[in-house]
């Protein structure tokens, strides 16, 4: 089973103001708004940690069958080289992401050494092919300009 | 305030986050936020804090993760009313 998710990075600039108070606490454990305050660029953290969880939410929502909108319940930790890992009840599921200046993308995959295999394919507007799902991706995912695809 | 009264002010509320103009005109108690009125999931969190704010209540994060429906919103909204005039 893999996740994926990606962030259209000017889109999410004006669909959502991750400053509005409260905001943060919502949907980031205290680590993760460490994380956040202390970033270099903190616009790209919110993003990232926001990737993580939603492409780790894909698998943990196909494998339980349960549907929820429990962001905080799912805990980021963030190595090097964009690499991650999201837990949930005891499930830990492995993160690659790949940052851009106007994007970011992260797979997820239930086994570290199954990202390695991971093939992505990434769709800028108006490129988007009409007939993806017959090519059965592994998991989808669209924002704004972009459509993302994992086998 | 019933429960026609919270629905309507909860279309308020989430007619700016979604872009499918049909389905918001559709809205009904079955209505799913990101299935039907294809919210981007961000934006959830907007409509928990607008929620707050216009209701005067607070969505702990057990409500929170229920609230992908126009249904299970308007039964939270209701409930934590209810405790609050209970106060």
């Amino acid at each position: 089973m893999l996740g994926n998710d990606i962030v259209d990075l000017n889109l999410a600039k004006i669909q959502s103001n991750w400053r509005r108070k409260n905001y943060l606490d919502k949907i980031f454990t205290t680590e993760e708004q460490l994380l956040i305050a202390s970033a270099n660029d903190p616009d790209e953290m919110v993003w990232l940690l926001w990737s993580m969880k939603e492409s780790a939410y894909k698998i943990h929502n196909r494998k339980t069958g349960i549907r929820d909108f429990s962001p905080k319940s799912l805990n980021c930790a963030v190595y090097k080289d964009s690499l991650g890992e999201v837990n949930i009840n005891n499930c830990t599921y492995f993160t690659k992401s790949n940052i851009q200046t106007t994007f970011i993308h992260t797979i997820a995959a239930p086994v570290f050494d199954k990202l390695a295999a991971v093939k992505v394919a990434i769709y800028e507007l108006p490129d988007h092919p009409d007939d993806y799902k017959r090519t059965q991706p592994a998991s989808v995912s669209h924002h704004g300009q972009y459509l993302a695809l994992v086998y | 305030m019933n429960r026609e009264e919270i629905i309507e002010t909860l279309k308020t509320i989430i007619e700016p986050y979604s872009e499918d103009a049909a389905a918001l005109a559709d809205i009904d108690e079955n209505t799913d936020f990101i299935k039907d009125l294809k919210i981007n999931s961000a934006n959830l969190v907007d409509i928990v804090l607008d929620v707050e704010e216009k209701f005067n209540i607070e969505i702990d994060n057990d409500s929170m993760a229920k609230m992908l429906t126009v249904k299970a919103t308007t039964e939270i909204i209701a409930q934590k009313l209810e405790e609050h005039a209970g106060q």
